[in-house]
């Protein structure tokens, strides 16, 4: 039934209309990726009341033609300038912006294009194989395991801040104590709050994001002066212009296969817990490829494989976010909750029985997220020729476009002011954290997984009547967690002890 | 002779100042302040309501989502929009009630709204896991501090949890902390808890024959029967937490001019009757139930009382 569905929602969509709906979605895509501070939570946002006048079929066009393509957009940025487009994309600048420096951004945006629409498509294939079981994956999730995803997330963090351990656990604390500000959903109370009714709710996710990654960048870009790839006197620069290597980076992908693989069952996992979203899984996606590499002292100066590993896992994410929707008609990410806002619009109620009842609307997205996972990495391939010259053009230029676009658009989401403040002041302890060499990834990391954390470990206390361990190890899941955070601890450990077999001499 | 044109002028701006509110609405856009972010309840029920509304009234109305701090910053927005009938708001009732009983500082004061109408209400019913022994209030109970769930501890599901089940005299614990709502009905699904307290149309795509077939009631918190065979609060003796209900109301800034009131009253009264209105509420589930002004703000009043009277259980989970 489920393949007569979706080739039916295949055939519809290349049929007249609807593919307009899809492509203009990409564009806009694209775009809202591309630009620091947009992303697509923006665009879906901002598109809800325009789809109020389409029919239900062609909205889900719309809203996955943005949905598949704005984390590869934001690879663009990530990789160009240092800045990722969406926050997921913030992982693919350590490996990406080197190689950009390198002259080698074409080889970059090959391969994350490729990954972006790979990753998609084994996200969205794996979504079809869950389907009939999606409403026992997401029993089987419970906050005991959200619990203890978090702390993986939190473990991972340890061990992937190699040589400043110091310097990220300050910054994860710091990100810790954000997480923490507003409501306490226990007691009702509100914390650190200043006596400032904006922060009731905690502190916003988007304006802290372009802050910490697209304003701080930009103060320091404007520091340095010049242009993102810089003449060091290495290459010549009419050499540096030429855009080589996208097809050794689309090869890269297929070479380095694992990688792919790995990236995107980490992001489909992910993808299927409410609230940890692409940032989270690029992350650990990036954070575990970096560790078991055998070029592991590589990464963080232009691997390839830390561009393919992150890009790979926020686009799988896709699919992943679409369990728990296909399941229980719950949203598993910040654009599923809006895919489902816009069916509610078009006075469908989506429940459990979703799937069931707006079957057509539902094979209708993931068709469109398979077309613009394609279509945007496609686009991508044809334009990063002139795509790449954006790193040779003057930062005076770039830096003053970059920070209105981003500010506005942060404005533009809510119609805070506050929240301008917020990307800006966000935006100089960014800069500082640049400046004096502290890990901002950490930070957004902790300040992610924070909240989710304090939150499920209360539940677990209360479900459990105290008996938190006990709880824990009666769980397959949880047992399979637990057993990953010990893994993710001791590795390094376990590392240090063969090393001087194999004659150290490493980092 | 001064004295005469200042009369003058003041008849004049007098007979000017009522020729504007005969007039209202003129071509000015109605603002309708939503204070939270697109695609919620709220914004639904608001951008259904939008061009009925403006089609009964002659006039243009515009939905603006202004949100944040759980509902107070739109709240506020309309507070200090002037009451010229150009700028109305829905609420979060009675989630703002409850906060303002705890003695949070909303930065504006429910008692102050010119309340204009009540669009739907939505009441609740405790649902159980459907395979479970527990078939009613009395089996739960039984079960030794059975587990509730729950979002906030603010929020309106929790406040009605922890109240109601206290006026039963069933001593429970409300497990808060949950992302949505759906996720604390997926919850008793799980089994991860043993019940919840949720609206009727929230819970009823969990039901038997309309929806999924996961859950089942055991008590709904009407007077009367409201679903067949669910034991409703008289039934059990407590007819006083039929109460707690969730209301979408309107509201205007203080000192909204009554023939504004009037006006926008009439309009509202003319799109919940509407079509497109009445069609949308059968699809989505949702009961309309309009209520004039007057009514309105009794209802608000008495809410006040209502929730004043258990002070003491309002604020926390445990």
């Amino acid at each position: 039934m489920g393949i007569d569905a979706l080739l039916e929602a295949f055939l519809s969509v290349l049929n007249g209309g609807s593919l307009t709906y899809l492509m203009v979605g990409v564009m806009l895509g694209l775009t809202f990726g591309v630009i620091p501070g947009l992303g697509g939570t923006t665009a879906l946002a901002l598109l809800i009341p325009v789809t109020y006048t389409l029919s239900p079929l062609d909205a889900m066009y719309l809203a996955g033609g943005v949905m598949g393509a704005t984390s590869f957009g934001g690879s663009i940025s990530a990789i160009l300038l240092n800045t990722p487009g969406t926050a997921p994309n913030a992982a693919t600048t350590f490996d990406g912006y080197p190689l950009a420096r390198q002259g080698k951004a074409g080889l970059a945006i090959g391969a994350s294009a490729t990954a972006s629409a790979l990753g998609g498509l084994i996200g969205l294939f794996t979504l079809l194989l869950f389907i009939p079981v999606a409403r026992e994956v997401v029993l089987s999730f419970g906050s005991s395991e959200f619990f203890l995803l978090t702390i993986l997330g939190l473990a991972a963090i340890a061990v992937s801040v190699r040589g400043k351990l110091l310097r990220g656990l300050v910054a994860a604390c710091i990100g810790l104590l954000l997480a923490f500000t507003g409501a306490n959903q226990f007691t009702g109370d509100t914390r650190f709050t200043g006596g400032l009714d904006y922060l009731w709710d905690g502190i916003p996710l988007v304006p802290a994001l372009t802050g910490l990654f697209a304003i701080s960048q930009m103060i320091e870009l404007a520091l340095k002066g010049g242009s993102v790839a810089d003449d060091k006197g290495d290459k010549s620069g009419a050499e540096k212009m030429k855009i080589t290597g996208v097809g050794l980076g689309i090869l890269s992908v297929f070479k380095h296969w694992p990688v792919l693989l790995r990236g995107s069952i980490i992001g489909t996992v992910i993808g299927a817990v409410p609230g940890l979203g692409g940032t989270v899984a690029a992350f650990l996606s990036y954070s575990s490829t970096a560790q078991t590499a055998k070029d592991r002292d590589t990464f963080g100066t232009g691997n390839i494989k830390g561009v393919i590993a992150p890009e790979s896992a926020n686009n799988a994410k896709d699919g992943g976010s679409l369990i728990p929707t296909v399941a229980f008609g719950i949203p598993g990410s910040a654009e599923t909750a809006l895919f489902l806002a816009i069916l509610v619009l078009h006075g469908m109620e989506p429940g459990p029985s979703i799937l069931l009842q707006n079957e057509r609307e539902i094979y209708g997205l993931i068709v469109a997220l398979t077309v613009s996972a394609i279509s945007a990495s496609v686009l991508g391939i044809l334009l990063s020729r002139f795509l790449v010259l954006i790193t040779r053009i003057d930062v005076n230029i770039i830096v003053p476009v970059v920070v209105m676009l981003s500010l506005t658009g942060v404005y533009v989401l809510e119609g805070r002011m506050a929240d301008v403040l917020l990307t800006v002041i966000m935006g100089i302890i960014g800069y500082l954290m640049i400046r004096f060499d502290y890990p901002r990834l950490t930070l957004v990391i902790a300040f992610v997984l924070g909240e989710i954390a304090e939150r499920s470990l209360h539940q677990v206390r209360l479900i459990s009547e105290g008996e938190v361990i006990g709880y824990m190890l009666g769980r397959p899941i949880s047992v399979i967690l637990i057993v990953a955070i010990f893994i993710t601890f001791l590795l390094p450990a376990m590392r240090k002890l063969r090393l001087p077999g194999r004659g150290g001499g490493a980092r | 002779m001064k004295k005469g044109i200042l009369t003058g002028l003041v008849a004049l701006g007098l007979s000017v100042g009522g020729a504007a509110w005969a007039d209202y609405p003129m071509d000015d856009e109605i603002t309708f302040v939503i204070p939270y972010s697109p695609g919620g309840g709220f914004d639904t029920i608001v951008r259904q309501f939008a061009p009925a509304l403006g089609e009964a009234m002659g006039a243009t109305v515009v939905p603006e989502n202004i949100s944040g701090a759980g509902g107070a910053r739109g709240g506020q927005a309309v507070h200090r929009a002037d009451p010229d009938g150009y700028t109305i708001g829905i609420y979060n009732i009675p989630g703002l009630t409850v906060n303002e009983v705890t003695g949070r500082d909303q930065g504006f004061k429910l008692d102050e709204v010119t309340w204009i109408a009540n669009l739907a209400v939505e009441r609740y019913a405790l649902a159980v896991k459907a395979d479970s022994d527990i078939n009613s209030v009395e089996d739960l109970c039984a079960i030794g501090t059975p587990k509730f769930s729950d979002t906030g501890a603010t929020s309106t599901a929790s406040v009605t949890t922890r109240i109601s089940m206290a006026i039963i005299g069933c001593e429970i614990v409300d497990v808060t902390g949950y992302a949505g709502s759906n996720d604390s009905m997926i919850a008793v699904i799980s089994g991860e808890v043993d019940a919840t307290i949720k609206p009727i149309t929230s819970l009823a795509r969990y039901l038997e024959g309309t929806g999924s077939g996961d859950l089942k009631l055991i008590l709904t918190l009407t007077e009367e029967e409201a679903v067949p065979g669910v034991a409703s609060a008289t039934d059990i003796g407590h007819p006083e937490i039929a109460q707690f209900t969730l209301n979408r109301v309107i509201g205007a800034p203080p000192g909204t001019p009554a023939d504004v009131v009037a006006a926008l009253e009439a309009g509202f009264a003319a799109a919940s009757q509407s079509e497109s209105v009445i069609s949308w509420a059968e699809g989505a589930g949702v009961e309309l139930d309009f209520m004039g002004a007057a009514e309105t703000t009794a209802m608000m009043s008495s809410l006040a009382t209502f929730y004043q009277e258990y002070k003491d259980l309002v604020g926390t989970s445990e």
